[in-house]
């Protein structure tokens, strides 16, 4: 396993499995002129949105955007839980 | 002028995806379907379509040549030897892009318009001073795309930029297409390069052997009866003339295909 490990540290995860789900986030960067930062920033002011409307953030924030049809679609996956709930 | 005359730039933004290609087949197409049709090379300094239909011998005078004043329009057309209807305007090969404006462009094509149907204008490769001469005068665009995903985002940014040089009317050709590699995952399917780029498509084309040869031949593979991408693009020549053709089937596998094929009625 350490040997198995030691060949495959250096690589990367794909950014997206499959072909069409790779073409998908290429052009929606390219349509929208996303930088990383900007995205970066609306993750960090989503997350500032969940504490304002009572609830925690309990898990990874990911911002995907998505393209359809020459329209970009930002999907946000934001787990939460509403202020006070009992842990699970 | 003519009353039909349409300018159709194709273009594709990624070099090597079969913009010439097209260019030579479906002219040579609509020639074969009676229309009169004008090539015309705006890739100056690296021409290709004088190749693609065996007239390079025959070129005197090209595009420079008719905006700088040296020759008339007229002489500098080359004519098919088999297809009367069908002539080139070539691009110059020892002069560069940036010598002629979209505009000396324009005023070229409104000329030819009052002699030709259809003006197909072959773009060169990139988005730059080349591509926005192809534009300048065309009433619509054909986007020539790959099946893979850099030539997919080429298009669509030339998309955009063809929008915002209101050219509206965008068809898409999906070229080289390879149904076992789709079949097996390993190649985008048409549907979705068509799909991602939202844009009515008008042809499509397989991946075919032949191209090669009839590139060094001199004979667009419309002229080859055995070439299925000769079908191919003859079937677009017939859709741009207003026929309802329908797509081929790729199905490369299936023995019905295989027996259409046989007699040339897929």
């Amino acid at each position: 396993m350490t040997l198995f490990n030691m060949f495959n540290k250096e690589r990367e995860e794909p950014t997206a499995v499959t072909a069409d789900d790779r073409l998908s986030l290429v052009l929606s960067y390219q349509r929208s002129d996303i930088d990383e930062k900007k995205l970066k920033l609306f993750q960090s002011r989503l997350i500032e949105l969940c504490d304002d409307f009572g609830y925690d953030v309990v898990g990874q924030v990911t911002v995907v955007p998505q393209s359809k049809e020459r329209t970009t679609i930002i999907n946000a996956s934001i787990p939460v839980r509403p202020k006070g709930a009992p842990k699970e | 002028m003519s009353q039909r005359s349409v300018a159709i730039t194709i273009t594709s933004g990624k070099g090597g995806v079969g913009k010439s290609t097209t260019v030579a087949s479906v002219g040579l197409g609509l020639a074969q379907l009676g229309h009169r049709v004008c090539l015309v090379d705006t890739d100056i300094g690296l021409r290709k379509l004088d190749l693609m239909l065996g007239l390079e011998n025959r070129i005197v005078y090209d595009i420079v040549d008719v905006i700088e004043g040296v020759s008339k329009l007229r002489q500098s057309l080359v004519r098919h030897k088999e297809y009367p209807d069908l002539a080139l305007l070539p691009a110059a090969q020892t002069r560069y892009k940036e010598e002629v404006s979209p505009v000396q462009v324009k005023q070229v094509v409104n000329e030819l318009r009052k002699e030709f149907d259809f003006i197909l204008i072959d773009s060169p490769a990139g988005i730059e001073g080349g591509f926005r001469n192809a534009i300048a005068a065309a009433d619509r665009a054909i986007l020539v795309v790959n099946p893979e995903i850099p030539s997919v985002r080429d298009s669509d940014r030339v998309i955009g930029l063809l929008e915002s040089a209101n050219l509206d009317h965008i068809d898409l050709v999906v070229n080289r297409v390879q149904p076992e590699m789709v079949k097996d995952g390993d190649m985008l399917s048409v549907d979705r390069v068509k799909n991602h780029l939202a844009i009515n498509l008008l042809g499509i084309v397989p991946e075919d052997r032949r191209i090669i040869r009839s590139s060094n031949t001199g004979e667009p593979v419309i002229l080859d009866g055995k070439s299925y991408a000769g079908k191919a693009f003859s079937n677009i020549a017939r859709r741009l003339s207003g026929e309802d053709v329908p797509f081929l089937e790729l199905e490369e596998g299936t023995l019905i295909s295989r027996i259409k094929r046989l007699f040339h009625i897929a």
